[in-house]
């Protein structure tokens, strides 16, 4: 085997384009072997979405540098990022590129510093990082290879074969960092699509095609859960502002406004920053903002009694917003034609499987006829999607909401006359007051909450946690009504899906009417798709 | 000679309250097909309310006649020489036209001025009540009008009902309309503003409607007067007083049935706070 001391931007893109091939025959392994068993195994997918517009974008770099290269790829990732997997990995491109900045090419120890850089970017991208995921694995692969770099005699395949045989050992601790991963018995599906991309890389660089290798399916044990969905700060002020001036740092502002808080997004170039943090102490974060520059759309909530508090003199005769448009991610005919007719200008199908890009997002927002757009994503899965949007539209966008009763419910407390805060308070408010049951079909066999889990049993969840599986569906559909906290005034409302019976339904209603008293009750046939039931109480 | 207030029916002032204060109403009409019946007079909210659920009839309201409001004048008259006439906003009816014009037709040489309230049911009362009592304490025509003017901005209400359908048939619907057409159980809120109906949201259970009925009237920092009307839902409407009661003395809100003229707009499940800020 040749060593190889240079890469060009030329082997760059080779490189991924070979990740890509890899993930491509690997992404159904992946997307298979979800650990919840809910049938949101798409984690493959996602990422090789995202690394297809990462491809599709090198071809179209300025020129044949490496720093080029990066730059189109970073650019595709970004636009191209779905699900929160392909959002991590979109900014472990962004990192590289930033890493390779202003180099014709690159020798093993600037491969590795950008891979550190990617390692960064992938830890700074997300709010509230997760070890055992995707993350942990980046972190382990840039350091080896850095290591390996540092010795003498390294060339580039040396260094990458660190950085994957680290990976791979990485992913196989991951159960050993996560719970839920090791409570289901699987790695993370994350981290194992990142080791798969860095064994097609390195096939490349050995000269190797991908039809004579492929990745260990030994290795492939199981895929992940909701990578980043440790628990949120419920209290404090969610604190949001504008810095403008120059010069900025943004990973200065970054740091210093994580030691203050948490659900830290630093977002900007040299002359605006865009800032959301929630803290406890929302006048520290002001007063070293404002020793950067002016501060302008500053927004200051209560979270924990919801009770809004505008610090900022906002004018109340402006004008008012001379529209905002709603976005909402839907799937299923009823569910799309409900929230047509409670005033969503703009559907974008999509929903547990099928995570829609940033860029589909973003076109949607462009679309809506106002400057001013709230995006409903319905899904804890596209919420970090929603917010890359959010981050990158020019127009000012809010996001709302996590599941379809709350998107509902969000919509309905849209005010017309209002602004877009006062809206979006006021729709976060109406999330607050919706309990979510989900029931759907396990895809595989499992272990949740130390309950064994066949596949094509029924399960059930409230809020996203799982409380009940087994082979009856009513059955299970009961234990998620009793662990409701039904009270006598509810509104209980079942979103029946494509693939549910009316009989069932209606011996659902007989159990509520029998079981409570003064409930109110509604039915909508929302024909989505995977869901037998999204039950809803408020 | 004190100043004699004038309102009408749609301002569903409790009878025992209108007495009280000498304050005249003059009932308009409710129109189911060919029969016609003064509000008040010739049928009870209880058996219109019962005729609405069933009756395949849709209700029909009319304005008093000019002639109405010119009796009423002419025998106010009789007593004394300065009327205020409060009415309902133009532009839900022409009441306020017909009683400005019943003017012309009184006969002795007293001044009536006729004001458009820019509100309807309890709101308009709670103005009525407001300009009888500065009529009471002595208020000179001018200040009585200088009252209401003053009051009118002071005034809100909010309405939580059933449904949207009697407002759009009866074509009050106003800016309302925006909340037509869900394809799911969305209950309206809404308010008067500037003389006709305007959206405040929807909620979706009764529950949450009457939770958003107790915010709105909790929220302000100082009540003059305080109303609760309801079409048929008694039991709702005296919890909702007493949940208030913390904010504003249970036994100085005016308890009071929606009048079927108003009534027939919001259908049957309607219940409203009106709020008159100190």
């Amino acid at each position: 085997m040749e060593r190889i001391d240079k890469c060009s931007g030329e082997m760059l893109r080779g490189m991924f384009v070979a990740a890509t091939r890899w993930l491509e025959k690997n992404a159904a392994v992946i997307n298979s072997l979800n650990v919840f068993p809910v049938p949101d195994g798409d984690t493959g997918t996602n990422m090789l979405l995202t690394l297809r517009a990462t491809t599709d974008e090198a071809q179209r770099a300025r020129d044949n540098t490496a720093a080029a290269v990066a730059d189109a790829m970073a650019k595709g990732a970004l636009m191209g990022a779905r699900g929160n997997s392909g959002v991590i990995l979109s900014q472990i491109v962004r990192g590289i590129a930033q890493g390779l900045k202003g180099k014709d090419s690159f020798s093993p120890p600037e491969f590795a510093d950008a891979l550190v850089e990617a390692s960064f970017h992938a830890y700074n991208g997300v709010s509230n990082p997760v070890e055992g995921t995707i993350l942990t694995v980046i972190r382990d692969a840039a350091n080896a290879a850095r290591e390996t770099a540092l010795a003498d005699g390294c060339d580039m395949i040396s260094v990458l074969d660190t950085a994957v045989e680290m990976a791979k050992e990485s992913v196989a601790r991951t159960p050993t960092l996560l719970d839920v991963l090791r409570e289901a018995g699987v790695v993370d599906a994350g981290g194992q699509g990142l080791y798969v991309m860095l064994e097609g890389a390195l096939h490349y660089l050995k000269g190797e095609t991908s039809e004579n290798g492929t990745c260990d399916d030994d290795m492939v044990l199981q895929a992940p859960v909701v990578a980043g969905s440790g628990d949120e700060m419920e209290w404090g002020y969610c604190t949001e502002f504008l810095i403008k001036g120059s010069d900025f740092d943004v990973n200065a502002i970054r740091e210093n406004i994580c030691s203050m808080g948490q659900s830290v997004l630093v977002v900007g170039d040299e002359d605006v920053v865009k800032v959301h943090v929630h803290t406890f102490d929302p006048g520290a974060v002001l007063s070293y903002a404002g020793s950067l520059g002016t501060m302008h759309d500053l927004k200051i909530d209560n979270m924990q009694d919801q009770h809004r508090e505008f610090i900022a003199v906002k004018d109340k005769d402006a004008a008012p917003a001379d529209g905002i448009s709603i976005v909402a991610v839907v799937s299923g005919e009823g569910l799309s034609e409900v929230f047509r007719s409670i005033g969503c200008s703009i559907i974008v199908p999509g929903g547990q499987t099928m995570n829609p890009s940033v860029e589909e997002l973003l076109r949607a927002v462009a679309s809506a006829p106002s400057d001013e757009v709230i995006i409903l994503p319905n899904n804890p899965n596209i919420l970090l999607t929603a917010r890359q949007a959010q981050s990158l539209a020019d127009k000012k966008v809010v996001v709302v909401g996590q599941t379809i009763p709350q998107g509902i419910a969000a919509l309905l407390a849209f005010q017309p006359g209002e602004d877009l805060d006062a809206n979006a308070h006021a729709m976060e408010e109406a999330c607050a007051s919706v309990r979510t049951a989900e029931v759907t079909n396990a895809m595989r066999s499992t272990q949740l909450n130390g309950v064994r889990i066949n596949q094509g049993q029924t399960i059930g969840f409230i809020d996203g946690q799982f409380v009940a599986a087994g082979d009856d569906r009513l059955g299970v559909v009961v234990a998620l009504i009793d662990k409701m906290d039904l009270e006598e005034g509810s509104l209980v409302t079942i979103y029946w899906g494509a693939d549910s019976d009316q009989g069932e339904v209606d011996s659902m209603v007989h159990y509520l009417n029998d079981h409570y008293h003064g409930l109110e009750i509604e039915i909508v046939e929302g024909k989505q798709p995977h869901y037998n039931y999204i039950i809803s109480v408020e | 000679m004190a100043v004699k207030i004038v309102t009408d029916g749609s301002s569903d002032i409790p009878k025992e309250v209108a007495e009280e204060l000498d304050i005249t109403v003059v009932p308009l009409t409710v129109v189911f097909g060919d029969e016609a019946y003064l509000d008040g007079v010739d049928i009870t909210a209880d058996e219109f309310y019962s005729r609405i659920v069933d009756t395949t009839v849709w209700p029909t309201t009319a304005s008093p006649s000019i002639g109405q409001f010119a009796e009423v004048y002419n025998k106010l008259a009789e007593e004394t020489d300065e009327i205020v006439a409060v009415l309902l906003s133009t532009k839900y009816s022409p009441c306020y036209e017909y009683g400005a014009r019943a003017t012309e037709l009184v006969n002795k040489k007293a001044r009536v001025e006729v004001i458009d309230s820019t509100f309807g049911a309890s709101p308009l009362g709670l103005i009525a009540i407001t300009a009888a009592k500065a009529a009471k304490a002595g208020a000179s025509l001018d200040e009585v009008v200088d009252v209401v003017n003053r009051t009118i901005p002071k005034t809100h209400i909010l309405f939580f009902f059933d449904t949207l359908k009697y407002l759009e048939k009866g074509g009050r619907i106003g800016k309302a309309k925006a909340l037509m057409g869900a394809l799911l159980r969305a209950k309206p809120l809404v308010a008067i503003e500037n003389g006709e109906t305007f959206p405040v949201g929807r909620v979706r259970s009764h529950r949450e409607g009457l939770e958003r009925l107790y915010k709105f009237a909790s929220e302000f920092e100082s009540i003059a007067e305080m109303a609760i009307e309801h079409t048929n839902v008694p039991e709702e409407a005296a919890g909702l007083a007493e949940r208030l009661s913390p904010v504003f003395p249970k036994e100085k809100i005016y308890m009071s049935r929606i009048s079927p003229v108003v009534g027939s707009h919001l259908g049957p499940y309607a219940i409203g706070v009106a709020v008159v800020e100190g």
